[in-house]
């Protein structure tokens, strides 16, 4: 099996697993429905285009939480064009600040084509709404041989030098994986409706997906930064934010 | 067709402002690198680039579309315009069986107390939801109600007019409607995909919103209590933004369709609304409480970039805020772009097929002199870009 891995960060992020109406909620985790609609616009399937779909849905998933970020809830308005009254509200909600590793498992060649249609795309990739562009190139990695647990464990910790900042130099970190049962495992798994079957805008269809909820662990090594500064209050800013 | 890119940067400092609410009234705000930063939503910025476009006359009406509940009325007034004779609850009726037609979903939204005065027009259908139509899409569909007029419940039984009023709605999008997209929840299949992206704004600092207590005075009131009429506070804050927005340019294209008027080149819709685009984003100004705070301003910075790979938003660089400790933010936000820019487009980017543009104004944005053509105007920056995309257009893929 091959794996290719995806970086998703950026300022905000909104994952919708059962956002309707006008609470859009978001999951603390990218859904695969999500994932794969990126990668199937990246390549230029259509809404509705259910075959092309299949084999890029077909791939297993997982994902790894290395920044949490935080959860932020928008509000959204919007006028009558002629009379100026309000309409509705909605309430959006985002994860601002929160970096994740997600791995699709499959064959080889499909999983080229979707890397090699990341840097090409024909739709661009948003994290899981289109005012949310990736800060950076989503894109991560390909790995010829292996599984969707090994790139999970291989892959360093991607998260923000700030963040890392907050541990301690040879501390042991865990980071969440939420990633798809293996056959034997399904027991043991949580379910969420987030296996895409069609996007079509008319009748958009998802099944379940069982999820196991399992941890990697690293050692966290600190970075130096370029340049060495000392500021005595980022200590206070630092337990400040984290008691907000 | 070619697939490319357009994607735009801008560095823009606001005084204190207000531009962007939350609920509580206080302005927008999000999390990024660890540290509260101020936010303008990307849909804040969206209608004030539509506004723009239509207050500025940047585009010919023709091009523009309308947003709203109204659009049983629309195409009435368009029935009569064309077909006089036909007017009134007539005209109405027949606008309403067209939308019908195409999909949409009409009803009669009932007034207080649903009595009709004397003098006072019936009730008109509306839309349940707000309705995205370009003009070209309007007059269509009204001079397709005026050819049923005589019999339009059956005229619309025959399947081949449905399909021409869902053929009408779903071609010759307006400008805007092509780049900022359409979405009708019951009529799925004439859904337009944006073919741009707005980022949220965020500044590139620490941002703590703060509160201004007011006081008015009563003018009148010399007798009795000598103190305020009134009493409230305000929340504001001020900050310099990092605002992004990509444009998919061969979407547009594709959403756009061919030239609109007889023998313009086939590239010319495009740029006219990548010029349109690129011009409104730069210049717009989402207006919340402009008059209370007067937030009148320009980007110090706008970078460009026309590229065959994908979008690149550069607000990583922004990551670790910038302290400003030398007075000022938009000097250090530009130091922070030109070390940033080259690192990451020789990372990711492709040299040999991107174009760059720089607008720029001010000793503070010195450094960014050298990421690309530098354009002396707004106005040459978006004609050097336009051109561009022409040209890109029209060579053979």
């Amino acid at each position: 099996m091959s794996v290719l891995t995806l970086r998703l960060a950026g300022p905000l992020q909104s994952w919708g697993a059962n956002a309707r109406f006008s609470r859009r909620t978001t999951e603390s985790a990218p859904t695969k429905s999500a994932v794969i609609g990126m990668l199937a616009a990246a390549v230029g399937v259509e809404r509705g285009d259910d075959t092309r779909l299949a084999p890029i849905a077909a791939l297993r998933y997982g994902v790894r939480i290395d920044q949490p970020g935080i959860r932020m809830r928008d509000f959204h308005t919007a006028h009558h064009a002629v009379t100026g009254k309000a309409m509705p509200l909605s309430e959006r909600f985002y994860l601002a600040d929160a970096v994740f590793v997600a791995a699709l498992e499959g064959d080889y060649t499909l999983l080229a084509d979707l890397h090699s249609a990341l840097r090409n795309p024909v739709y661009p990739p948003f994290l899981g709404r289109r005012s949310c562009p990736p800060s950076r190139p989503v894109e991560l990695d390909l790995h010829r041989e292996g599984t969707l647990e090994q790139a999970l464990r291989s892959t360093p910790w991607q998260a923000s030098s700030w963040h890392k900042r907050q541990h301690r130099p040879g501390a042991d970190i865990h980071l969440t994986v939420l990633r798809e049962a293996r056959p034997e495992e399904v027991d043991a798994a949580n379910t969420l409706r987030d296996q895409p079957l069609s996007f079509a805008p008319e009748h958009r269809r998802h099944a379940l997906r069982s999820v196991i909820s399992d941890s990697v662990r690293f050692t966290h090594s600190l970075e130096r930064r370029a340049v060495a500064r000392h500021d005595p209050f980022d200590a206070f800013d630092a337990a400040e934010e984290k008691s907000a | 067709m070619t697939r490319f890119y357009l994607d735009v940067h801008a560095l823009q400092t606001f005084p204190p402002s207000n531009i962007n609410r939350d609920d509580t009234g206080a302005p927008k705000t999000a999390v990024y690198g660890g540290v509260p930063r101020a936010r303008v939503s990307s849909q804040a910025w969206k209608k004030a680039v539509r506004d723009y476009f239509r207050e500025e006359n940047l585009l010919d009406a023709s091009e523009l579309g309308v947003r709203t509940k109204r659009i049983v009325e629309s195409v009435a007034e368009r029935i009569a315009a064309l077909a006089p004779a036909i007017a009134g609850v007539e005209a109405l009726q027949a606008a309403d069986e067209t939308l019908k037609a195409t999909g949409l979903k009409t009803e009669v939204r009932k007034r207080k107390g649903d009595t009709t005065k004397a003098g006072e027009s019936e009730p008109v259908p509306e839309a349940k939801y707000l309705v995205f139509l370009s003009a070209r899409q309007l007059d269509g569909l009204a001079r397709l109600a005026v050819e049923g007029a005589g019999d339009i419940k059956t005229f619309f039984k025959h399947k081949q007019n449905r399909d021409r009023a869902r053929e009408i709605a779903d071609t010759h999008h307006s400008v805007d409607i092509a780049l900022f997209g359409r979405m009708v929840a019951d009529a799925a299949d004439i859904n337009v995909d944006a073919a741009v992206q707005v980022a949220h704004a965020i500044s590139v600092h620490r941002v703590e919103n703060e509160s201004d207590y007011y006081t008015a005075v009563d003018d009148r009131n010399t007798e009795e209590e000598t103190g305020a009429g009134m009493i409230g506070t305000v929340d504001f804050n001020s900050a310099t933004f990092y605002r992004y927005a990509a444009v998919g340019v061969h979407q547009l294209a594709e959403n756009l369709g061919q030239g609109l008027r007889d023998g313009e080149p086939a590239s010319s819709p495009v740029r006219r609304a990548v010029e349109a685009f690129v011009h409104g984003f730069v210049a717009s100004l989402p207006t919340g409480k402009i008059n209370t705070f007067g937030h009148h301003t320009f980007p110090d910075a706008v970078i460009v970039k026309l590229r065959t790979t994908r979008p690149i938003s550069f607000v990583a660089a922004f990551e670790d805020p910038i302290r400003g400790d030398q007075g000022g933010h938009v000097h250090e936000a530009c130091d922070r772009l030109a070390e940033f820019v080259p690192e990451i487009e020789r990372a990711y980017g492709d040299d040999g097929t991107t174009l760059t543009w720089v607008l720029r104004v001010g000793a503070n944005t010195n450094r960014l002199a050298d990421t690309g053509e530098e354009a002396g105007t707004l106005v040459d920056l978006v004609a050097a870009v336009g051109k561009a995309v022409a040209e890109r257009l029209e060579k053979p893929a």
